[in-house]
């Protein structure tokens, strides 16, 4: 079958991606740290034959003023590897794509912990490499501050070659090799001595080798060094973009770099984000955006607003004025110039920009009916803006619930979703490459 | 008594993959298949030892676990839902902010049955008290009634009931609040492994202390000295649980003792006899040294078996087991919740 199929990610956030869901009247307030509402959240991703769920992370409460914290879900979650251990031995198709930063780990935990979720689930483990951009997590790891952003790609650069060749220290077969007096073959065991200007690390990971080879590795690098990371290292990236002319040009920029690491143009997945809120009608959709949009208090919006800008305070600017001119940022640039170019091209005040920011927090929002959203996944699909997205349901379960039973079916009429998982490792559903036997 | 399973995937003995060369054991089924045995044998806790954070150089063990053990604990603890969870992580390998998520993230996921096996540095010990000074300090983030979830008022947490540790030290530097709510039984157990040596930290804070000798004089003089230890730190005996290592080597019958008769190379104090002698010999241990109960570390998977199957049913007739209906680790320990120090007017800082 040569029909190309996009790739469809399940990002999973307690009780929704809205900052608001968790007040919504049919919201389960306590769903993040609820393991039964993930598990069932996992198995309704994984009838909808998703390629992966993915968790997000920072190892940090995510706003410096407790009153702001207060008022948002977002502000304790389940560390991510701990949560997908637990979803891996309840479902048996999904991926599983936990969120791990190469600023505040070393490379031996790190790898043997993606090694433990790949075994667990029989490989169907992805690493999403990220560097960590924020002080409030700078502060937790005794570090003299927030690492500059070259400096936080260079460790990353030299983390991810020490994870690959920890995953790759051990063959397939090494245990119990056949008629062998040994419990495990010797010449199959491949010690890293690893000695770089960030790390050591002589050892083996104590694990089998991979199902899927080696974990997937995942990255939503924006920057420069981030994109070229991500093309020499990642089987996917996740990214942020409003238009489709921005999902285009970052498409096109990421997919062009693979040449330089001599990979092929269909080694690297592009999945941007999308929030899909569907209804039967359209109206019915809006109605649903409405209700949501109600539950936004000011405050809690302008601080996610701000916290995107990598400013600390909005407040002192007029609510219903547009955005002051930005300060350059060693934070998040790319999703910076996002907001500024939003508030721009739609003349939005500061108030409009963080109520629509409080909606996916600068992805992609679609409302519409089934069609209408299959028709816009369908469109950047087919126009080189995607390979597949990484699907962000505002509510939890009944979003996800929704795009899975109206829209899935509907990108399966359509020929452009897999009916049936082709495999069991998440490797062999994204159809990227194998690594090399070790 | 207190009763733990120290899991494997053949048995403590290093010989022991030789009797059963199936590399499914080293797999999750196999292990949640030894997981559930215990549970259902109604055991308190499983412990996952992780070689005490020794890391594999260019070897590979049969008596290790090939699992990062927090989140093989993640992972069984879905699908044991009564049994303890003890897994070993060491403080050299782990950040403070992130052991602290984790062990907070698996008493969710445990709905309360989580406990650390605390493998301090080998080096400093200042290092090892100022860690888990830390790690208690974040998991203290949240008053036991700091999530109050009000929708109406748009308030998913009580912010003064959060607490920011702020935490400055000798060796460690850490902000907080952990982003992680408060543990359902109030923090994870602390457990301690202690054989000889400085045994400060784990009277100062250990709740389930696990003893290992390979004598009974050895044991009883360990015991002993950790109850003065616990004493001597201000604390009470009843604060603390002492269990013992023990390697049992089930007999069939009378005829078929010391058929075998090695030595094992097994830390822990090796039990030969028909189930009636070791039950005899775990009871009287107990009542001379004044412990808790014991963790066994089977040295196959059948003498697991036998284990379960045989001295437990017996230990349970001489009314040594109850039927232990509790939800959390600490309430099958019979360890008290511990009092969040706000609540007693103490400043939360490490
Ligand atoms: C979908 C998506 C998910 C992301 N998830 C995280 C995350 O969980 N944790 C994190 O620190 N950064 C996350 N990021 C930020 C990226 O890793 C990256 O740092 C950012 O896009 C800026 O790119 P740069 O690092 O190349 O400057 C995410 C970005 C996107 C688009």
């Amino acid at each position: 079958m040569s029909e190309r199929h996009m790739k469809l990610g399940a990002f999973l956030m307690a009780g929704g991606h809205h900052i608001a869901a968790w007040r919504h009247p049919d919201a389960h307030a306590p769903a993040g740290s609820d393991i039964d509402h993930f598990i069932a959240v996992a198995r309704i991703a994984e009838r909808g034959k998703f390629d992966m769920i993915f968790i997000e992370d920072a190892a940090a409460i995510r706003e410096r003023n407790p009153d702001l914290a207060s008022q948002a879900a977002r502000s304790t979650a389940f560390e991510p590897l701990s949560l997908l251990a637990a979803i891996a031995v309840n479902t048996s198709h999904v991926g599983l794509v936990a969120t791990a930063s190469t600023s505040y780990t070393e490379p031996y935990g790190l790898a043997r912990s993606f090694a433990a979720l790949d075994q667990l689930s029989g490989g169907r483990a992805g690493w999403n490499l990220v560097t960590s951009a924020s002080e409030l997590e700078a502060e937790n790891f005794a570090s003299s501050g927030l690492r500059p952003h070259s400096q936080r790609y260079e460790r990353a650069e030299e983390f991810a070659d020490a994870a690959l060749a920890l995953w790759d220290g051990v063959e397939d077969g090494t245990y119990f090799p056949a008629g062998g007096e040994t419990f495990a073959d010797h010449s199959k065991l491949h010690p890293v001595h690893w000695h770089g200007k960030h790390f050591a690390v002589d050892g083996i990971l104590e694990s089998q080798r991979s199902p899927q080879g080696r974990p997937i590795m995942v990255q939503a690098g924006a920057s420069d060094v981030g994109k070229d990371l991500a093309a020499r290292t990642a089987d996917v990236v996740f990214a942020a973009s409003q238009t489709k002319a921005e999902a285009q040009a970052y498409y096109a920029d990421v997919k062009l770099r693979l040449g330089k690491y001599g990979r092929g143009q269909d080694d690297l997945k592009v999945m941007p984000g999308i929030s899909p809120i569907v209804g039967a009608t359209e109206e019915e959709a809006k109605a649903k955006y409405r209700a949501l949009q109600e539950f936004i208090p000011d405050a809690v919006g302008v601080a996610l607003l701000a916290s995107y800008l990598s400013v600390q305070d909005l407040s002192a600017y007029p609510l219903d004025g547009p955005l002051p001119e930005m300060p350059q940022t060693n934070l998040i640039q790319s999703r910076q110039q996002l907001i500024v170019d939003l508030g721009k091209r739609e003349g939005l005040s500061i108030r409009e920009l963080a109520r629509h920011f409080a909606g996916a927090r600068g992805h992609w929002q679609v409302v519409g009916t089934p069609s209408q959203v299959a028709d816009a996944m369908e469109e950047r699909f087919l126009d080189g803006a995607a390979d597949g997205f990484n699907v962000m349901a505002p509510l939890f379960p009944s979003g996800l619930e929704d795009f899975v039973t109206l829209v899935v079916p509907e990108l399966q009429r359509r020929g452009v979703f897999r009916k049936e998982y082709e495999g069991r490792t998440l490797r062999r559903n994204l159809g990227v490459a194998s690594p090399s036997k070790g | 008594m207190l009763l733990g399973y120290s899991l494997t995937p053949f048995g403590h003995d290093p010989d022991a993959w030789t009797k059963a060369r199936d590399r499914r054991r080293l797999g999750f089924d196999a292990l949640l298949d030894q997981v559930a045995a215990a549970e259902a044998a109604g055991f308190d806790f499983v412990l996952l030892a992780d070689r005490l954070g020794v890391r594999p150089v260019d070897d590979l063990s049969s008596v290790a676990v090939p699992f990062e053990p927090t989140l093989l604990a993640s992972a069984l603890a879905t699908r044991a839902d009564r049994i303890g969870i003890v897994a070993a992580a060491s403080t050299a390998q782990h950040e403070p902010y992130n052991l602290a998520r984790r062990f907070a993230s698996l008493d969710l996921v445990s709905k309360g049955r989580a406990g650390w096996l605390v493998v301090p540095d080998d080096g400093d010990a200042g290092r090892g008290n100022e860690y888990v000074d830390v790690v208690t300090a974040l998991w203290d983030s949240f008053e036991d009634d700091a999530f109050i979830y009000d929708k109406a008022a748009g308030r998913f947490f009580d912010p003064s009931k959060m607490h920011v540790a702020h935490h400055q030290g000798a060796y460690l530097a850490v902000r907080g609040p952990l982003n992680v709510n408060r543990s359902p039984q109030g923090r994870p157990v602390l457990a301690h492994l202690l054989e000889e040596g400085d045994d400060a930290l784990a009277a100062r804070t250990g709740e389930l202390l696990l003893l290992q000798a390979d004598t009974v004089e050895g044991l009883v003089a360990i015991a002993a000295r950790m109850i003065r230890s616990v004493e001597a730190a201000g604390r009470r005996r009843s604060d603390v649980r002492l269990v013992a290592n023990i390697v049992p080597v089930v007999a069939e019958s009378e005829q078929a003792l010391g058929e075998d008769g090695r030595i094992l190379p097994i830390a822990g104090i090796q039990m030969d006899g028909t189930p009636e002698m070791i039950a005899d010999r775990l009871q009287e241990l107990a009542t001379a040294t004044d412990l808790e109960g014991f963790t066994i570390l089977p040295p196959s998977l059948e003498m697991g078996q036998r284990f379960l199957g045989d001295v437990v049913p017996e230990l349970g007739r001489r009314g040594l087991i109850g039927s232990r209906r509790q939800e959390t680790l600490r309430d099958r320990l019979g360890l008290a919740q511990p009092v969040h120090p706000a609540a007693s007017g103490k400043e939360v800082s490490a």
